[in-house]
């Protein structure tokens, strides 16, 4: 049987995590030939704009209504209860179409990146001096799905439920982090519903943070913030028909297989800054294999033409899609950074740090794992992926061009340590076949560059749960981590500050790397003027980089997906690499 | 075969042929053999076979001639960055570039290694666990099949209720669960792992694969020890054993002969099937791995699926056609 690419969540401090089996794509030097790419600087701008006034309704020139959209991919779905919501896909589904929250993305056509508008909220919320507490006011005249009003109590009473860690294990953790007591309040159906966090007044509602959250109107973009009605939210039940705010609602709903979406009565575009709702009807099926929509997609007869797919296009079959179906090919950005995270405890030496990112085989491991260069593979060295503000590209290692193996480096570094015959341990799924060639050709060019490589062998099922052992018998783990939103915020916290292993575990911190400075650092900047956050963070990305180099970035995501030739307005979201479901209409 | 079979035998000889009273001693087996060699169907395919045997025999020293590599273990095998273009697609040969005698079946696409040594190596890999596991089986099986046959009462029961119990567990079902397993207990050493992979493959075909055996062999020593010479030798007090191995084994040797001719291109295809369905080997090629890889570049790249495809082919109805050969050349009663 066949697995892709799994898109697994990180559940500790999560942010939308990705796991990739690292590596990287590559022209051959003699063909001569390429992938024309993606542009590689807006890459992962997921939403860097604002726009507070945008108003409702939105109307796109040409587009008509009627028609269904078949949606095809094989990588299931999890949980669809939106305080829980926090895979690429579920999120991105749940947010385009279904259930609205306090703001929302919109494309920009111009621009081709997202924007932050408004959503139930009039306006993107109006903090105080030092952003501990957020004001919203909600719009008049939502409806749920069954005709009823939708209340200031009910999004408040779905913001407590995004504190529950027990019952929505998936779910981001934000709400802990930041506000009031988040740590001690642990969501409705355990603490009850009196919580001083958020208060509710007429329409507005108050909410309070226990530290400075600038990002607020981010996190408000999550299904996690939005309306969920008391007493019919059973975590058991609610899953399965998540109540609508937006433009569809659910149908027929068979978990991780297939999703029906049907048109919501009671939404009122005119109350909707983002939203478009020209098809009739989605027909989604989450488990059809690869190779078969790629066929389906090529062939584009009778209903393929009305279908569109948020998987990948297989590497194999890019080349077609280029020269002859160039239209139906969107290509486009996802935040998302794929690295190698060594051990810190383990692996004590920075050289040998250093040395195994110049042995790394980048562009073997790309081909091996199907990843095409500058498509779904972009070359970098940053830990945050390009497109967030004001960050300024830097090489931690000296003469290495990113996405090039240096083996006469690495071994003589591995040499000056005094450390050749080094044994590196590293997880692979022994299931997936990408998987098991990507491990062939690192394990050569480790050996290659004076390492003794152990790969360990687990499976597709097991692999995410051994990397997250903190005592697992290996010494390095291969990563991913994708932006929330565009800020620092969504990306060293998690990744880069030290947890309490006993305790939490790893957390999303693969690289087990721990360095008081950092910690420190990282506090100081949460803290900081929003103005001088982005400059902050990527200062941090350097310092740690080139201080320490606990982790070394194989490169960047990239997503390449078809649409039939009837799909109009298949762009990409470049928060979560999904398809602009709030544009799309059939011709 | 009594003495009685083999008058029997020469009898239906056909009349033309002046039969040699003189060497009227041939053994059943060198009646069959002559048989076989004049079938042309069983010429045709022995040799088939052989050519496949030797093809994966001489795998190493064939690759090692050729200058091509199965895999990347070699330091003189290129790097997939050298070999493939930026879509992984091979960057020499087909399917877009013309045919090289470098690499005559092609690369492979995402890896560069080349089809043909793959191909050599799977062959090995299939025949060596066909073998492997129709040899165990069939001893497995024969030994079981004669106590039961020859144990009156309870034990026979107990055998034939054990048979029954395996013949109704779920093969698939049995090999699925035990891939993981296997990968998690081996999971440091991959040696081991490469390993085990093969042992646990042979394993599981012979765990699923003795029954039928048993059953046909019991069932020809039911009718057997009835016969008077089986009888003779207990009343002389003959050995149970040696009743078993001496007096009744031989007789068996045609029916052993072909259901094991009938096994062995199941398991050709049962291994290349279950490494398709990702629960077979991973460390060593094999065909249904290929298979596998193939059916993502099938549009673009057909010579990467068919050629493994048209080898299973070509050996499992190489097989097959020998097996019902040496059939009709052992068991005259079923001639066409």
């Amino acid at each position: 049987m066949r697995f892709k690419k799994p898109i697994i969540a990180i559940t500790a401090v999560g942010m939308l995590a990705l796991a990739a089996c690292g590596g990287s794509g590559s022209t051959n030097g003699g063909s001569g030939e390429g992938a024309s790419g993606i542009d590689a600087e807006t890459l992962g701008s997921a939403g860097s704009g604002m726009n507070p006034d945008a108003k409702g309704p939105v109307e796109i020139e040409g587009a008509k209504e009627g028609g269904t959209v078949t949606v095809l991919s094989f990588s299931g779905l999890n949980s669809m209860d939106p305080t829980e919501a926090y895979y690429v896909n579920t999120a991105s589904i749940l947010s385009g179409l279904v259930t609205r929250s306090l703001t929302q993305y919109v494309y920009d056509e111009e621009s081709g990146d997202m924007v932050l508008v408004p959503d139930l909220a009039t306006d993107l919320g109006t903090p105080n001096e030092d952003f501990t507490e957020w004001k919203f006011t909600l719009r008049e005249g939502i409806k749920w799905e069954d005709g009823t009003d939708v209340t200031a109590e009910d999004v408040r009473y779905g913001i407590l439920r995004s504190f529950d860690r027990t019952s929505f294990p998936e779910g981001a953790a934000y709400s802990n982090d930041y506000f009031l007591d988040g740590d001690k309040y642990k969501g409705p159906y355990k603490s009850g519903t009196e919580y001083a966090g958020v208060e509710v007044e007429g329409n507005t509602l108050t909410l309070k943070m226990n530290k400075p959250f600038p990002d607020m109107p981010y996190w408000g973009a999550f299904p996690a913030i939005g309306p969920i009605p008391e007493g019919k939210d059973d975590p058991d039940k609610y899953r399965l028909h998540p109540m609508a705010t937006g433009p569809y609602m659910f149908d027929e709903y068979t978990p991780e297989k297939s999703l029906t979406l049907v048109r919501n009565p009671h939404w009122d575009p005119a109350t909707d800054p983002g939203r478009t709702a020209y098809p009739d009807k989605y027909v989604m099926d989450f488990q059809t294999d690869n190779t078969k929509i790629d066929q389906i997609m090529l062939n584009d007869q009778g209903e393929a033409q009305t279908t569109l797919t948020f998987d990948d296009v297989l590497a194999e079959n890019f080349r077609t899609f280029q020269n002859d179906h160039e239209d139906r090919l969107v290509l486009g950005g996802q935040p998302c950074t794929s690295y190698w995270a060594p051990d810190y405890r383990k692996i004590t030496d920075i050289k040998v740090r250093q040395a195994l990112a110049y042995a790394y085989p980048y562009k073997d491991a790309a081909l091996a794992a199907g990843l095409i260069e500058n498509v779904t593979r972009i070359w970098g060295t940053n830990l945050m992926p390009p497109g967030i503000p004001e960050r300024a590209e830097f090489n931690p290692l000296p003469d290495h061009e990113p996405g090039t193996t240096d083996t006469a480096k690495a071994k003589a570094l591995l040499e000056e340590a005094g450390e050749t015959g080094y044994e590196i341990k590293w997880l692979f799924a022994n299931d997936d076949p990408s998987s098991v060639k990507a491990k062939d050709v690192q394990v050569r060019a480790l050996k290659e560059a004076g390492f003794s490589p152990k790969p360990v062998a687990s499976t597709i099922a097991d692999l995410s749960t051994v990397r997250a052992d903190p005592d697992a018998d290996i010494n390095v783990r291969s990563a991913g981590w994708c932006s929330d939103w565009p800020s620092g915020g969504s990306w060293f916290p998690p990744v880069m500050q030290s947890t309490n292993l006993d305790e939490e575990g790893l957390g999303s911190n693969y690289a087990v790397f721990s360095e008081p400075e950092v910690d420190q650092k990282i506090d100081e900047i949460l803290t900081m003027p929003t103005e001088d956050q982005p400059a902050a963070w990527n200062e941090l990305d350097k310092m740690i980089q080139e201080k320490y180099f606990p982790l070394f970035v194989i490169g960047y995501g990239g997503v390449a997906q078809t649409h039939g030739s009837a799909i109009n307005g298949h762009n990409i979201d470049a928060t979560f690499g999904m398809p602009t479901w709030k544009d799309i209409w059939v011709s | 075969m009594t003495t009685a079979d083999l008058e029997q035998l020469e009898h239906e000889l056909p009349p033309g042929e002046p039969v040699d009273k003189k060497i009227a001693g041939k053994s059943p087996t060198r009646i069959a053999f002559e048989r076989l060699r004049k079938d042309k169907v069983a010429v045709i395919s022995s040799a088939v076979v052989l050519l496949l045997i030797l093809m994966g025999l001489f795998a190493p020293l064939i690759c090692s001639l050729w200058g091509i590599y199965p895999d990347n273990s070699d330091p003189a095998s290129p790097r997939p960055s050298e070999v493939l273009s930026f879509d992984t697609f091979p960057a020499i040969g087909p399917p877009y570039y013309p045919f090289t005698w470098e690499h005559p079946l092609g690369l492979a696409p995402r890896t560069g290694y080349d089809n043909l040594a793959r191909l050599l190596y799977g062959i090995r890999t299939s025949l060596s666990v066909a073998a492997a596991a129709t040899i165990l089986s069939t001893v497995i099986g024969v030994s079981i099949g004669l106590v039961a046959g020859f144990a009156r009462g309870w034990l026979d029961r107990l055998i034939s209720f054990v048979i029954d119990l395996f013949l109704s567990f779920p093969f698939l079902l049995g090999a699925l669960a035990l891939a993981p397993i296997i990968i998690s207990r081996f999971s440091t050493n991959l040696e081991a792992l490469s390993k085990a992979q093969v042992i646990a493959l042979v394993s599981v075909l012979v765990v699923f694969g003795w029954m039928a055996l048993a059953r046909l062999i019991r069932g020809q020593v039911l009718s057997l020890r009835e016969r008077e010479f089986v009888q003779a030798a207990q009343v002389m007090g003959v050995p149970t054993r040696r009743i078993l191995f001496k007096e009744l084994l031989p007789n068996l040797v045609a029916p052993i002969v072909v259901a094991t001719s009938l096994t062995l291109p199941a398991y050709v295809a049962a291994e290349a099937g279950l490494s398709y369905l990702g629960i077979g080997l991973t460390g060593v090629p094999s065909l249904g791995q290929t298979i596998n890889d193939a059916v993502n570049s099938y549009a673009e790249y057909p010579l990467y699926l068919w050629a493994p495809v048209v080898t299973v082919m070509v050996l499992v109805l190489a097989l097959n056609l020998l097996g019902d050969s040496i059939r009709d050349a052992f068991d005259p009663k079923t001639r066409r």
